[in-house]
């Protein structure tokens, strides 16, 4: 385990950028932090989860899949740099992890794993969550990962790649910020996980009147917002632009509260009210996902409820959802 | 990767996010995390505001009409001529022969700019907006009575009230960021009313659902005073305070009585009675109205009861209260603040004013300024089927699709001898025009837009225009130029800012230094002054606010035999306006694909018509091919059309009769008759 000062960190970040895009958490004039460049702003490493998903350094909102000319699909001559991205928080991690596995299961999606194959990806965690709280650490999941003990940096590579990166620091951590990271380790899940994983159960056992639902849909205004923000949400539109001797495919976020979504070219739509809607997106995350993948697809980073404007992101339904029902 | 803080083109709630853009090209969008009325969130619209930014179809280049056709030409050559037909009109037929049209998606310096051009270079008053379609009834109704046309409180007084009476605003889909606080505030414990025949999202969650005819809010207003008044509900001190001309009221309101009403409603008169003990009882409560208010032959009146109805009950010049119309377009309240107005300079100043004229004379160093008031731009129409206008300057609007009566519209603008239409797409207008100039559309370029509190906000230019496309203000600032005007010359949207603040008492202290962050809320008269969230604090604006009573008048056109339906208009939550932008939008453009029409259920079987049937809608100005959308969101009697659609065009169906005072549309209510189409 290598520890750095924050100075040590800046010159570490800095060295990078020969090599690599570097990304990571900046503060923007507003004080919205991003996931950024240092030429965009102060770096802000404190604060927990940044509100745009870090995984749209790999699945952007929009973009370009081909275009096509009168020669036909020209290869593309962009020379690739590849990135280096800090600010995925542990449970940012754990989405990322998710989606790898999507966007590789059965198919590759070739314009996801263009960037995402030769990235190295950092986690950060530690007490550099909102107002000092504990983001506890990944322990995985991604290439090497930052731990903020409160005063200094702990580096923990994981990867070949993260431990080649940090090859030239010497293992420097003193016992008490190892324990202090061990400490860490052991949090017990928070409150939220207990009422996602209650949810899940709930809705797997089929006991969730639809009354719920219409509820719930009635305070949905259809920002697709929840999907928008959501790092496990992968599902995209597709459009055609055409100009003369020219065509341009791209692909952008879809969100499954959108009417368009699901409806037939007769009309006809089998998710067709707000509340078959908002049942879907729920369900899809902690009743299909389980049974695809063996674990629930929100990781409660809470991006879609701090996004919402009426407050029926994830965990915001599932506490009602157990309150109410069990 | 690039993130450029701006201000959404749509509604005039004014959220701000983060356009992302990678080599010059959009890639999608960013919410402020900050931002006091956004605060993290946004609406559909607002999540896809980077989409149609680089679409193909976008003007690259000025085009000029030879032989019929609308060919590429350069900028010398279109400006070139525009001054030239526009001087040549002017010089056969007078100054007042030409008119501009100015824009509320355009910002407050183009706003200004185009303004100065109308009145400082072609010596006209003939130069309006949109607002005229869709607040002109708030600004006339409200200058009049409190004396300043804004809305008096903020978007965070919805977090501060006990009681929302919401009339005529679909809010949660027209400002869905507002219209989300206002579900949250119900969550939280606020009692809401919702006046609105349609059943609203916000309906739903309401205390009380008044589905009162259309066109009869005078009607249920007066009745609802009368209530207050005769249980002794009124708030006395604030009346005798702050207030004139209580006691002509009074006497107004003293023969609505709820039965009265409901007659005149279709209510029960239980309803009226429960709003106005609901309403009157709240310590705080506010008002939020829109089109559903203001656009009516009598749209003055509804509002003038507005404001009587909260100065009735003290509801003015405190957290949590007010008078709270909701303007449309990002824009619409900064075109009217920068005096984008047929009679009014920037901040409300009077072009009757001597003193005034004088100022701006001597500022734009001109000899002198027209006196007499121009052309509200809904009366344009007429007065070039008269003969009187023979060149119009669009900039940033669609009237061929925005404006009542389609048929007359067209007739008018194809007849026009010169027609200009400065856009970012060859909108339906623009197809018309003579000579097409190419603009640059709010991700391309610098300025501010004022919000529906009026919060005026910084846009930040993300990406190049497209082609030879400038930004509206260079292309206004090129043209004075080649009419021979040197006081059109700026390095930036800032120096125009400057001189629109040094002229406008109201815009006093905003500079765009100033503005980073959150923007700041006019009034703002100097540079030390923190901008104001709530108006009419001590006193009104015009000193006392006036009680207007007023009479009830129908609607013009009402069902009849051959007409059996109510028309009314407005527009959906995906898209738009008349979809320039929205309907190349790939994920709202799916989800309203077409025109459609709303019929109640039992209208449906009546008529033996079934969802997605395609119909026949017919008015006395015209038909149109739509589809039905059989629903209950509308009451029996009642058909309801988006305006955004080009094919299948509600305002080919509306009648152009306009309020005598404000000029707007009476948009809300015509009669129709609706067939299937075998």
């Amino acid at each position: 385990m290598i520890k750095l000062t924050s100075d040590q960190l800046d010159q570490f970040i800095t060295s990078l950028a020969e090599m690599w895009e570097v990304r990571l958490p900046i503060l923007l004039s507003d004080g919205t932090r991003i996931i950024g460049s240092l030429k965009d702003g102060p770096l802000a490493l404190l604060g927990g989860a940044i509100l745009s998903k870090p995984t749209a350094a790999f699945f952007p909102q929009h973009g370009t899949v081909f275009i096509a000319t009168e020669d036909g699909v020209p290869e593309s001559t962009d020379s690739l740099q590849p990135i280096f991205i800090l600010g995925f928080t542990p449970r940012d991690l754990a989405c990322l992890r998710f989606i790898d596995r999507f966007f590789a299961d059965g198919f590759c999606d070739d314009l996801y794993f263009h960037q995402r194959k030769s990235a190295v990806v950092a986690g950060i965690s530690g007490y550099c969550g909102p107002y000092g709280s504990l983001l506890a650490p990944a322990g995985g999941d991604c290439d090497l990962e930052f731990f903020w003990e409160g005063s200094s940096w702990l580096v923990i590579p994981y990867s070949s790649a993260g431990k080649a990166l940090v090859a030239e620091f010497t293992d420097s951590a003193p016992p008490e910020a190892e324990n202090r990271y061990r400490q860490a380790v052991m949090t017990p899940p928070d409150e939220n996980e207990r009422f996602l994983r209650r949810a899940s159960e709930l809705l797997r056992g089929n006991s969730v009147p639809d009354s719920f639902w219409v509820e719930i849909g009635d305070r949905c205004i259809a920002c697709t917002g929840c999907n928008l923000a959501c790092p496990t949400c992968t599902c995209f539109g597709v459009q055609d632009w055409r100009s003369a001797k020219r065509v341009e495919r791209s692909r952008m976020w879809d969100s499954c509260q959108l009417d368009g979504f699901m409806r037939e070219a007769s009309g006809h739509n089998p998710l067709g009210s707000e509340a078959e809607r908002s049942r879907r997106r729920i369900h899809h995350k902690l009743a299909a996902d389980p049974e695809k993948w063996g674990e629930i697809s929100c990781f409660l980073c809470g991006r879609c409820d701090a996004v919402c404007p009426t407050g029926i992101g994830i965990i915001a339904v599932a506490r009602e959802l157990v309150t109410r029902f069990g | 990767m690039k993130r450029t803080l701006t201000v959404c083109p749509y509604c005039g709630v004014g959220c701000t996010f983060y356009l992302v853009s990678d080599k010059g090209r959009l890639v999608g969008v960013e919410p402020s995390a900050t931002h006091p009325v956004s605060r993290g969130g946004l609406c559909v619209k607002g999540w896809n505001a980077y989409a149609f930014v680089h679409h193909p179809d976008r003007l690259t280049t000025p085009l000029v009409r030879r032989d019929g056709l609308l060919c590429p030409a350069s900028w010398d050559e279109a400006l070139n001529l525009v001054i030239e037909k526009l001087q040549a009109i002017q010089a056969k037929h007078g100054r007042d022969a030409v008119m501009f049209a100015s824009s509320a998606k355009a910002t407050n310096e183009e706003n200004f700019l185009l303004m100065k051009l109308a009145r400082a270079v072609f010596g006209t008053n003939n130069i309006d907006h949109c607002a005229r379609l869709c607040h002109s009834s708030t600004v006339t109704g409200l200058a009049e009575t409190f004396g300043s046309g804004a809305m008096t409180n903020s978007i965070s007084c919805l977090d501060q009230t006990e009681v929302i009476l919401v009339i005529g605003s679909n809010t949660t889909e027209q400002h869905p960021l507002i219209g989300s606080r206002i579900l949250n505030a119900v969550r939280n414990g606020v009692r809401l009313i919702v006046a609105d025949n349609r059943r609203i999202r916000l309906a739903r969650h309401a205390e009380l659902h008044l589905r009162h005819k259309n066109g009869s809010d005078v009607a249920l207003l007066n009745g609802i005073m009368h209530v207050i008044i005769s249980e002794g509900l009124t708030d006395r001190d604030f009346i005798a305070a702050r207030t004139e001309n209580y006691d002509a009221l009074a006497k107004s309101v003293a023969e609505w009585t709820p039965e009265r009403s409901a007659d005149a409603t279709g209510l029960k008169a239980d309803e009226i009675i429960a709003t106005a003990r609901l309403f009157a009882g709240a310590e705080r409560a506010m008002i939020v109205y829109s089109m559903g208010i203001t656009q009516h032959s009598h749209g003055v009146d509804n509002v003038r009861c507005i404001a009587s109805l909260a100065m009735l009950t003290g509801n003015v010049g405190r957290t949590g209260t007010g008078v709270n119309p909701l303007r449309g377009q990002n824009n619409v309240q900064g075109g009217c603040d920068m005096g984008a107005l047929p009679d009014l300079y920037s901040g409300y100043q009077k072009v009757s004013d001597q003193k005034i004229r004088d100022k701006f004379a001597r500022a734009w160093g001109v000899d002198e300024l027209p006196e007499s008031p121009g052309l509200p731009l809904t009366r344009a129409m007429d007065a070039a089927s008269a003969g009187h206008l023979q060149g119009m300057f669009i900039m940033g609007e669609n009237p061929m699709l925005s404006d009542p009566d389609q048929g007359h519209a067209r007739k008018v603008l194809e007849n026009l001898e010169l027609l200009v239409v400065q856009d970012i797409f060859l909108t339906e207008t623009a197809a018309l025009a003579d000579i097409v100039l190419p603009a640059a559309c709010y991700a391309e370029k610098e300025g501010t837009f004022t919000n529906t509190e009026r919060r005026v906000q910084r846009l930040h230019k993300a990406v190049a225009p497209p082609g030879t496309a400038r930004a509206d203000w260079e292309i206004i600032c090129d043209l004075a130029e080649r009419a021979g005007y040197p006081g059109m010359r700026y390095n930036n949207t800032a120096e125009i800012m400057n001189e629109a603040a040094a002229l406008t008492p109201i815009y006093g202290g905003i500079t765009d230094d100033r503005l980073d962050q959150h923007g700041l809320q006019w009034p703002c008269p100097d540079s030390s002054h923190p901008g104001t969230p709530i108006l009419h604090l001590d006193h009104f604006t015009r000193g006392r606010g006036r009680f207007s009573p007023v009479t009830h008048r129908l609607p013009a056109e009402l069902p009849d035999e051959q007409y059996p339906f109510v028309l009314t208009t407005g527009r959906t939550y995906f898209h738009w306006h008349t979809g320039s932008m929205t309907r190349r939008t790939h994920l709202l453009h799916r989800e309203e694909p077409r025109s459609f029409i709303e019929l109640h259920p039992d209208d449906a079987a009546r008529i033996g018509v079934r969802d997605r049937d395609k119909l026949l809608v017919i008015s006395r100005r015209g038909q149109v091919h739509t589809e039905a959308r059989v629903t209950a969101m509308v009451i029996p009697g009642v058909v309801f059309m988006p305006f955004h659609f080009a094919e299948g065009a509600a305002n080919a169906l509306t009648n152009n009769i306009l309020d005598p005072e404000s000029s707007i549309p009476e948009f809300k209510v015509c009669a129709v008759s609706v067939e299937k189409l075998l």
